[in-house]
């Protein structure tokens, strides 16, 4: 299940309702706890799409807090085994710098859609990773065979670069199928 | 016995130095007269480190330090205009006629002086300030719009030091006006000051040992600025400046920071200024200035 969250909304619910930017570390913080309780409610959820289309201004430290820490914070698997995967929609490109440099401070990467539609990772990625995931994406599934017969790479390398997508929950395994988040 | 020290006739970051040195030759039994009836202009800088000379004299004797409004009209309602006075007259005890004014439509002043003491402060500052700076930073300045996004994020960061560092409020003023002689552009001014216990005594219990005898006031404005450190241990700290620091690469700007007897700059090309100095005046808490310059020059 798919649970779409308007982060402007939570700001407005956690903090004030007539604030419009996500700035200061201590916002984050409740904007953070506003979605985790969210999350906590409706256990069922494993996709997070984190819409930020309604925020004007976007700090360092409320990114860290709400995406760097959220992402941190969230346990890797629940109890069954299932992982909850997590993207940021409606970035304008300031938005994506920010989140961008606190994710790689952490070593994290997320999967990102900009306010054009266009996708992209944030944060810390290689380039086979990079490369990988935008094959993912771009055919809508991935087998580790066809990944390697398109990219000209050792089929043993194009799992690896997938499974650590997987690892990273930044695409989700179906059987033999890697899919994007997007597809969920 | 009242001692007297001068404001400078044209108060910016450059001229603080004097203030700072006066102020600190004045024995603390003393009641201090700040004297501004000479002053010709007065930057955002050199306001907000009034504010802050204001605080820390009036804690350091429980007196308020008196304060002499300058003598010029036009200099007493742009000090008026800037809500210089609305702040001053809680720190000094004013003499002087503080002219009422009302904010005209069209101002220079882009934020008026404006306390920061919580989170909710910094809110409000970058809700009031983030559509007139959009028409300044890309009407006068010729920035483009992704400037204006990332400014409140700049400010943001700046004031935010406050709240998390400084153990007391401060005051944050953004003003737009020409360089005409240092750089023949138009520029944003930001000015942060708090007289707080300032980036040395923030960040010494986990940093001082790393350093050792190099401590002090130069190598915390350094781990502080240049190194993205924190006083706080989560890995996530220390990015305010860094934020900070990438807008200011990106269109050119400078930052500058006095803090305790030092002062670090990050210089570029059209400015004069020296990366580091030390052994400076002590002056109380953290004065924080961000210049964003134009991307024309100015017509003479």
């Amino acid at each position: 299940m798919i649970a779409e969250i308007d982060v402007r909304a939570v700001l407005s619910r956690s903090v004030c309702e007539f604030h419009n930017d996500l700035v200061t570390r201590s916002t984050g913080r409740a904007v953070r706890s506003g979605i985790e309780a969210h999350l906590q409610e409706h256990p069922d959820v494993t996709v997070v799409v984190l819409d930020f289309s309604a925020v004007r201004v976007l700090d360092c430290s409320c990114a860290d807090e709400v995406v760097a820490q959220l992402l941190l914070r969230s346990e890797p698997a629940t109890a069954d085994g299932r992982l909850t995967y997590f993207l940021v929609r409606g970035l304008d490109e300031v938005h994506a710098d920010q989140i961008d440099e606190v994710l790689r401070r952490h070593g994290l990467t997320l999967v990102a859609e900009e306010r054009g539609g266009a996708k992209r990772l944030l944060g810390r990625a290689t380039d086979l990773m990079r490369t990988a995931w935008a094959s993912v994406v771009n055919h809508g599934s991935a087998v580790p065979e066809d990944l390697a017969s398109e990219l000209s790479w050792p089929v043993d390398d194009a799992r690896r670069a997938l499974d650590e997508l997987v690892g990273r929950r930044l695409v989700m395994r179906a059987e033999a199928a890697y899919l994007p988040l997007t597809a969920a | 016995m009242t001692a007297l020290v001068e404001v400078p006739v044209s108060f910016d970051d450059r001229a603080f130095e004097a203030f700072a040195s006066a102020l600190a030759a004045v024995p603390e039994t003393d009641r201090v007269l700040v004297d501004a009836h000479a002053a010709e202009w007065a930057s955002p800088f050199g306001l907000v480190s009034l504010l802050c000379a204001g605080q820390a004299l009036r804690e350091r004797s429980g007196a308020r330090p008196l304060l002499t409004v300058p003598a010029d009209k036009d200099v007493a309602h742009y000090w008026a205009r800037t809500g210089f006075f609305l702040e001053a007259e809680e720190l000094f005890e004013i003499h002087g006629p503080v002219p009422k004014i009302r904010q005209p439509a069209e101002s220079t002043v882009l934020l008026e002086v404006t306390p920061v003491r919580v989170a909710g402060d910094v809110h409000k500052v970058v809700d009031r300030i983030q559509d007139r700076s959009a028409a300044i930073l890309s009407g006068e300045l010729g920035l483009e719009a992704k400037a204006t996004l990332s400014f409140g994020m700049a400010l943001s960061e700046a004031c935010q030091n406050i709240v998390e560092h400084a153990g007391t409020g401060g005051w944050v003023a953004v003003h737009a006006y020409s360089w005409r002689r240092r750089l023949g552009k138009r520029v944003v001014v930001i000015a942060v000051a708090d007289p707080g216990v300032g980036f040395r005594r923030s960040l010494e219990p986990t940093q001082a040992r790393r350093y050792g005898d190099r401590w002090g006031d130069g190598a915390a404005l350094e781990a502080a600025l240049i190194q993205g450190v924190s006083r706080f241990r989560e890995p996530g700290r220390g990015q305010g400046f860094r934020g900070i620091r990438k807008y200011l690469d990106r269109w050119e700007g400078k930052i500058s920071i006095r803090s305790g007897t030092a002062r670090i700059a990050m210089i570029r090309d059209w400015d004069e200024d020296v990366p580091l100095r030390e052994g400076l005046a002590p002056f109380p808490g953290a004065q924080l200035q961000l210049v964003i310059p134009a991307v024309t020059q100015e017509a003479r």
